[in-house]
C-alpha cells in the first residue's frame, strides 16, 4: 500500500482453494515424479536401478491413490464428483484432468500388477491361508514383458497428460499473474521429481544392503532436478525483469510489493538450495536430503497456491491465508498424510514389493 | 391547504409501494424482444453508505461475511489534502467472461440477455471460476459449498423489477436498463457521457458489462498521485469500453 492512498473498506474474500489443493497438487505430482523413477529399474531393467525403482513404484502407487481424495475433499461435497463425468466441459481444463486421473491411474496399477505379478505367484506357492487369494491376484504369475510395456507406455502417457494438465489448469488463470507463467508447469515438474526422489529416498534408507548406492543414484537426482529448478527460477526472474514477458513482469511487481510472499518463496527457493548442497556434499546422505527434497516440493506449492491466492484482484493489501485447525486445515493435510501411512502399510503388508524371486528384479529376472 | 396537504397519511403509504413498483419496473422493461441487461456506476454519486451491500445481501439470503457486490473504499492523499474515493463493485458480466469457459461442468453460462449465471444443481464448488474472475466477483457460498455471485437480481428482473442494489442506491449511483433499448436511461447516459465511460481492467479482454463514469477527473488525478494508485487507475484507464 502506497503512502497515498490508503483502502480503508474491503470485502474479504476467502480462499477458494483450500490446503486440500495443495496436497493434491504435492501428491499427483509426486506420484508422476515417482513413476518417471520407477522406469529405469522396471521397465528399462537397469540392474544398478533396480532397488530404487521398486521403491519408486510404490511411491507413485501410494501418492496417485491417496492424491485424488485431497481433490474429492476441496469439493465439499464428494459425490459431486459424478457431474464430472455427466457434465463434461470440453473448454476446461480441469474438466479434462477428471478423464486423464482415471486413466493415470488405472494404468499405474495395472503396470504395479504386472511388475509383482510373478511375485505373487510365488507367494501363492508358498502355501499358507492367504494362499488361494494369491493365486487368485497373480492370475497365472506370468511375467509377460510384452504386457508391462503396455501398461508402461499408457501409464507415462497418462502421467504426460496429468503434468499437461495439472501445468495448464493453472497458467490459463491470466487474472492471477503469478499463476499465469509459461515457466511454472516446467517448475512444477522439476519439484514434482525432486520430491519424488526425496520420499524415494526415505523409503529407500530401510531397504538394507543396496542403500549406500541407491542414496547416491537420488541424490545425483535431486542435485539434478534443483539445479534445474534454480535455473527455471533465474529464467523466470530474468524474463520479469527484463520485460520479456509481461505475465512474469507482472507476477514480479505483485510479488516485490508482498513481504509475506517474499518470504515463502525465499523459503522454498532456501529449501531447494540446501538439499541441492547437501545431496552434492554429502552423495551417501539420505534422510535429510530426502526429507529437505520432500518439503521443496511442498514448499512450492503452497507458496503458489496459498500464497498466490492472498493477492488481491482489485485492492492492495495481502491477505495471508490463515491455516485453520479442522477439516479445511490441518486436520486435512494430516488427513492425507494418514491415508498415505495407511495404504502404505496395507500395501507393503500384503503385496510382494521388492521380493527377490519376483517380476520387479528387472535384469535379474 | 392544497390537495396533497389533504391527503391522509394511510393513503400516502397506502399508495406509495405502488408508486415504488412503478418506477422500479419502467426502466428494467425490455424494449425489444431480446434485452441486453447492463449497468452503470456513477462513482461521484456514490456516497459509501453500503445499502447497496445490504439490500443484496438481504434480497439474496447471503451468509454472513459474504457479499455479491459491495463498495470499496479508499482516502486518497493529494499534498495536505485528502479525499475518499468510492468504487462499487459487483459481477461485470462480461460478454467474454473467464468464468465459463473453466467451469469443468458447464454449471456457469451466460445468458442470452447478458446475465451470466451459475446453475447451482449442477457446480460442484471446485473454486476454478473463482480463481479465474479477474475482479473478484465470485466466491463459495459457506452455506452451500458452490460458487455464488451477482445474478443481476435475474428473479427481480423477470418480474419487471430493478436490481435490489439499484433500487436501494441512495444517489442513485447505478443505472441499470437494457443496451439494445435507445429509449433506456442506460443507452442515454452512457451517450451522455461518451469518452468518459470506463471499465475495470479492460486489458484482461473480458468486454464488462458494468460500466463507469467519474473516474477519469478528479479521482483519477487524486489516484494516480501515487504509484500504486497510478498502476490501478491506468488499469481504469485503458480504453474507453464503449
Amino acid at each position: 500500500m502506497s503512502a497515498g492512498i490508503v483502502q480503508v473498506i474491503e470485502t474479504v474474500r476467502e480462499s477458494a482453494w483450500l490446503p486440500w489443493a495443495v496436497q493434491y497438487f504435492f501428491l499427483i505430482g509426486l506420484s508422476v515424479g515417482a513413476f518417471a523413477l520407477s522406469l529405469p529399474g522396471i521397465a528399462l531393467r537397469l540392474p544398478q536401478w533396480r532397488a530404487i525403482s521398486q521403491r519408486a513404484l510404490l511411491v507413485a502407487l501410494l501418492c496417485g491413490l491417496t492424491a485424488p481424495v485431497a481433490l474429492l475433499a476441496d469439493l465439499h461435497q464428494p459425490g459431486r464428483f459424478l457431474n464430472f463425468y455427466l457434465h463434461p466441459n470440453v473448454t476446461s481444463w480441469m474438466s479434462w484432468g477428471s478423464f486423464f486421473i482415471p486413466l493415470y491411474l488405472a494404468s499405474l496399477v495395472l503396470y504395479a500388477w504386472l511388475a509383482v505379478r510373478p511375485a505373487l505367484a510365488s507367494r501363492a506357492a508358498e502355501g499358507g491361508r492367504a494362499a488361494r487369494w494369491y493365486v487368485r491376484l497373480a492370475y497365472g504369475g506370468h511375467e509377460s514383458r510384452g504386457a508391462l510395456a503396455a501398461a508402461v507406455a499408457l501409464a507415462a502417457i497418462g502421467a504426460a497428460l496429468v503434468l499437461v494438465y495439472t501445468g495448464m489448469e493453472i497458467v490459463v488463470l491470466e487474472a492471477r499473474p503469478l499463476w499465469s507463467t509459461p515457466l511454472l508447469p516446467p517448475v512444477l515438474f522439476l519439484t514434482a521429481l525432486a520430491g519424488a526422489a526425496g520420499l524415494v529416498h526415505l523409503l529407500h534408507r530401510a531397504s538394507g544392503d543396496a542403500a549406500r548406492e541407491g542414496a547416491r543414484r537420488l541424490n545425483a537426482v535431486i542435485v539434478a532436478t534443483q539445479t534445474l529448478v534454480l535455473l527455471a527460477a533465474a529464467a523466470w526472474l530474468a524474463t520479469a525483469f527484463s520485460g520479456a514477458s509481461a505475465s512474469h513482469a507482472a507476477a514480479l511487481a505483485q510479488i516485490i510489493d508482498t513481504p509475506a510472499l517474499v518470504g515463502y518463496a525465499a523459503w522454498a527457493l532456501a529449501a531447494t538450495l540446501a538439499a541441492l548442497i547437501l545431496a552434492a556434499t554429502k552423495p551417501h546422505s539420505g534422510l535429510l536430503v530426502g526429507l529437505i527434497a520432500l518439503h521443496s516440493a511442498w514448499m512450492a506449492r503452497w507458496t503458489l497456491l496459498m500464497g498466490g491466492q492472498g493477492l488481491s484482484k482489485l485492492g492492495e493489501d495481502y491477505r495471508a491465508y490463515e491455516l485453520a485447525l479442522g477439516f479445511d486445515g490441518v486436520l486435512g493435510i494430516v488427513g492425507t498424510a494418514g491415508l498415505w501411512i495407511f495404504l502404505y502399510v496395507v500395501l507393503t503388508a500384503l503385496l510382494p514389493w521388492g521380493e527377490q524371486s519376483t517380476g520387479l528384479t528387472g535384469a535379474q529376472s | 391547504m392544497t390537495d396533497m396537504g389533504k391527503l391522509s397519511r394511510r393513503a400516502f403509504l397506502k399508495a406509495l409501494p405502488a408508486i415504488t413498483a412503478g418506477a422500479a419496473a419502467v426502466p428494467a422493461k425490455a424494449a425489444g424482444p431480446q434485452p441486453h441487461w447492463a449497468m452503470l456506476i456513477d462513482v461521484g454519486a456514490c456516497i459509501g453508505c453500503q445499502a447497496c451491500t445490504v439490500a443484496c445481501a438481504m434480497e439474496n439470503q447471503l451468509p454472513d461475511g459474504s457479499y455479491r457486490t459491495s463498495v470499496l473504499t479508499y482516502v486518497v492523499k493529494t499534498g495536505s489534502s485528502a479525499g475518499t474515493l468510492m468504487l462499487p463493485r459487483l459481477c461485470n458480466h462480461c460478454e467474454k467472461p473467464p468464468c465459463v469457459p473453466v467451469c469443468p461442468v458447464g454449471a456457469t453460462f451466460k445468458r442470452e440477455d447478458g446475465i451470466v449465471l451459475v446453475d447451482g444443481e449442477r457446480c460442484v464448488g471446485c473454486g476454478y471460476c473463482v480463481q479465474a474472475c479477474p475482479y473478484e466477483a465470485r466466491f463459495i457460498n459457506q452455506r452451500t459449498g458452490k460458487a455464488d455471485k451477482c445474478t443481476f437480481c435475474a428473479h427481480r428482473v423477470e418480474a419487471g423489477l430493478l436490481p435490489a442494489c439499484v433500487e436501494t442506491c441512495v444517489g442513485g449511483a447505478r443505472i441499470f436498463g437494457d443496451l439494445n433499448d435507445p429509449d433506456s436511461e442506460l443507452r442515454q447516459r452512457l451517450a451522455a457521457n461518451k469518452g468518459r465511460v470506463k471499465v475495470l481492467k479492460p486489458e484482461q479482454g473480458t468486454r464488462p458489462q458494468v460500466f463507469y463514469i467519474g473516474l477519469d477527473e478528479g479521482i483519477e488525478r487524486r489516484l494516480s498521485a501515487s504509484a500504486a494508485g497510478a498502476g490501478f487507475v491506468g488499469k481504469l484507464s485503458e480504453g474507453a469500453a464503449i
